[in-house]
């Protein structure tokens, strides 16, 4: 049994935390947050060790991975001292928030031998991984052109429960990056389908006046194929859970593919099937697959299961800290040479907004 | 005398088109105030960071319209602020920014105010048996003039609780100073219908340039009346809805907020809108939302299994 330390107990930190409970291999044992609230809230959910601080954690708790969840400034000086400790890590995306960073992490986790693999939670949904395959095997030919589109409402997402966005998602040096936090998947799906990507062109918007990009268009070329993407993403669109705006299309020289063609046609039905499955795994005592019936949520327990069978089994993970890096590089030139450059300040004052 | 409610069609989407109806809607009704008018507060509907072509918050352009028109026809010289406050999920420092609020406020030298940051001071109310206390701003009971801006627009609030005509009375929500605001969604009506008493707009001018229904539409219209609770009669008559079937209106008109009954509508007609708005059906999104929620819940319990963060608490 691997025990696992959940460290930032945010929307992402409590969506792992819940997710590792339906991991036969992996058990949370401790969870961490500077807010006294939220780990207490972890506590009430039967964590036994919980922290206000990470170090404190990899000090006294008996961990051998963990789940950091912590905003982007943050994860150079976490994965650090999880690899000093030797501790495998699984961190939410990106890497880090430049590619100075990402190749400073890199070199850590070589020097201490870790696991590391960052949260690339698109690659695990089901419409992309058959689209993947399919595109393997060659059935849509050479890919010439290719369409990634992404809209959500970003931090803007209402919940049940109204709370205000925190405030760090209002001020550049809080957020390091705009809609392309999200764009970044999109990045990642081109780079991992055709190789290493240059970038042809960019647009970045700002409908919405905040002082980063509300939406982009991106162009990629891949370096070693002929292929060419469009990826179009925005924080910009009111579509509410569990309505989801994302889909890729292939056009190869034999055919095209289009995710829309392996997504649920309609998420009731869905999310009524997946439903009865878990209901009836349950009933004869197998464990269930935490949030399919959401379609979107039910990548993010795959890329865990995944990550905790790369540790039992010594395994690289699927995505690898260069491919990570790669997707943090384009995104940086994306910003040098179409968007207004966003200042990255230093860690401790980024703190300092973070916790206000 | 007769009540009366003036209703404009836009002709074109566009700045010029929006500043034309709104003229010609402010003119039809001819509202002067009366007196030298030295300060006016325009409360837009910015409930969250939506802009106005969700449906859900007020057009800047017709706030601007507005502006001009006090400063072209009334006094150039009158002091004008536009005033929001904080909601539980939304603050009005971002939403002014986000919205084009903060742009438009320098365009036009107005103030923006943030009535959450204002003075307060508690308000008792009866609505019906019931007494209500509301933290109320000094400012927003000490204006000259008040102009309310309300959205047309039909959804499910109070937590997804049920489905409500959002537009002149329930704007006023947005005065209470308050800003975790949910505390008051039990007892919703009722409050609606308390801030309407204590607090009277001179005048109510209503974006349904993008309205929300089903879904949002180019609806094209702008309504414009000096009695709040008219306004919103018109209004529900507007997006296809019986007016005393509203439970706040209802309440609203047993309290004598305002007069519903020699209300005179001049300009555009009704039918000929209704017709065109994608009505939401109560009865429907209460069996949907209700039902959708309950057979979550009972399947989480069968299951084990977990709902992501924006559903928690549901």
């Amino acid at each position: 049994m691997i025990k696992v330390g959940v460290v930032g107990l945010g929307k992402m930190g409590m969506l792992h935390l819940k997710n590792c409970c339906f991991i036969n291999d992996a058990k949370v044992v401790a969870a961490c947050d500077a807010s006294k609230s939220k780990s207490q809230k972890a506590r009430g959910m039967g964590i036994k060790y919980v922290y206000n601080d990470y170090k404190d954690m990899l000090k006294s708790a008996d961990v051998d991975a963990l789940i950091i969840a912590l905003p982007n400034f943050m994860h150079l000086e976490s994965i650090c001292a999880a690899a000093e400790a030797g501790k495998d890590v699984f961190v939410e995306k990106p890497l880090a928030p430049s590619v100075d960073e990402c190749e400073k992490i890199a070199r850590v986790v070589e020097k201490y031998g870790v696991k590391l693999m960052v949260g690339h939670n698109y690659r695990f949904f089901d419409s992309v991984e058959k689209v993947k395959n399919e595109f393997e095997i060659g059935i849509v030919g050479d890919v010439e052109l290719a369409t990634f589109e992404l809209a959500l409402n970003g931090p803007f997402a209402p919940a049940i429960e109204p709370t205000p966005v925190p405030e760090w998602y209002f001020t550049k040096e809080g957020i390091g990056m705009g809609c392309l936090d999200s764009g970044y998947h999109l990045i990642d799906l081109f780079q991992w389908f055709f190789g290493e990507a240059e970038v042809l062109y960019a647009h970045l918007g700002y409908r919405y006046h905040l002082p980063y990009e509300d939406s982009a268009i991106i162009v990629l070329r891949s370096k070693n194929e002929s292929a060419k993407g469009v990826l179009n993403v925005g924080w910009f669109s009111k579509a509410i859970f569990p309505k989801f705006d994302f889909r890729m299309i292939l056009h190869g020289t034999a055919g095209f593919m289009s995710t829309d063609q392996y997504a649920p046609k309609n998420l009731y039905v869905h999310a009524a099937k997946e439903g009865m499955k878990n209901v009836l795994r349950r009933l004869f005592g197998r464990t269930i697959s935490p949030l399919t019936y959401t379609y979107y949520y039910a990548s993010y327990a795959k890329e865990l299961k995944h990550f905790f069978n790369c540790i039992k089994t010594d395994s690289e993970p699927l995505v690898t800290v260069d491919e990570a890096r790669k997707n943090v590089e384009v995104i940086e030139r994306i910003y040098q040479e179409y968007g207004k450059v966003i200042p990255y300040e230093s860690a401790e004052k980024l703190h300092k907004i973070y916790t206000q | 005398m007769k009540n009366t409610v003036s209703l404009t069609r836009v002709e074109s989407f566009n700045e010029r088109g929006i500043k034309e109806a709104a003229y010609h809607t402010l003119d039809m009704l001819n509202c002067k105030p009366s007196g030298n008018l030295k300060h006016v507060m325009i409360k837009p509907n910015l409930c969250y960071y939506w802009d106005y072509s969700t449906g859900e918050t007020t057009d800047p352009r017709l706030v601007s319209s507005i502006i001009d028109y006090i400063r072209e026809r009334w006094n150039p010289k009158t002091e004008i602020a536009i005033v929001e406050s904080d909601a539980s999920a939304m603050r009005t420092r971002h939403v002014f920014k986000m919205l084009g609020y903060e742009a438009l406020a320098e365009e036009k030298s107005v103030e923006l105010v943030n009535l959450s940051e204002d003075e307060t001071c508690e308000k008792e109310v009866t609505v019906g048996k019931q007494k209500i206390t509301l933290p109320l701003p000094k400012s927003l009971l000490e204006c000259n003039f008040f102009i309310n801006v309300p959205k047309l627009k039909v959804g499910p609030y109070a937590g997804g609780q049920c489905l409500h005509i959002t537009c002149a009375l329930k704007n006023l929500f947005g005065c209470i100073s308050k800003p975790r605001k949910v505390d008051y969604h039990p007892q919703l009506s009722e409050v609606i219908v308390g801030i309407n008493k204590l607090v009277k707009p001179n005048l109510t001018v209503v974006d349904g340039i993008v309205a929300l229904g089903k879904h949002p539409v180019k609806l094209g219209i702008v309504i414009a009346g000096e009695d709040n609770l008219a306004v919103d009669f018109v209004a529900a008559k507007v997006m296809g809805y019986n007016p005393w079937r509203i439970k706040h209106l209802r309440l609203a008109a047993e309290e004598k907020v305002g007069d519903v009954k020699d209300v005179e509508i001049v300009g555009e007609n009704i039918e000929n809108i209704c017709k065109v708005f994608p009505k939401r059906s109560r009865l429907g999104f209460k069996i949907k939302w209700g039902m959708q929620l309950s057979l979550l819940r009972l399947y989480i319990k069968i299951s084990g299994d977990v709902v992501p963060s924006v559903l928690e608490k549901m």
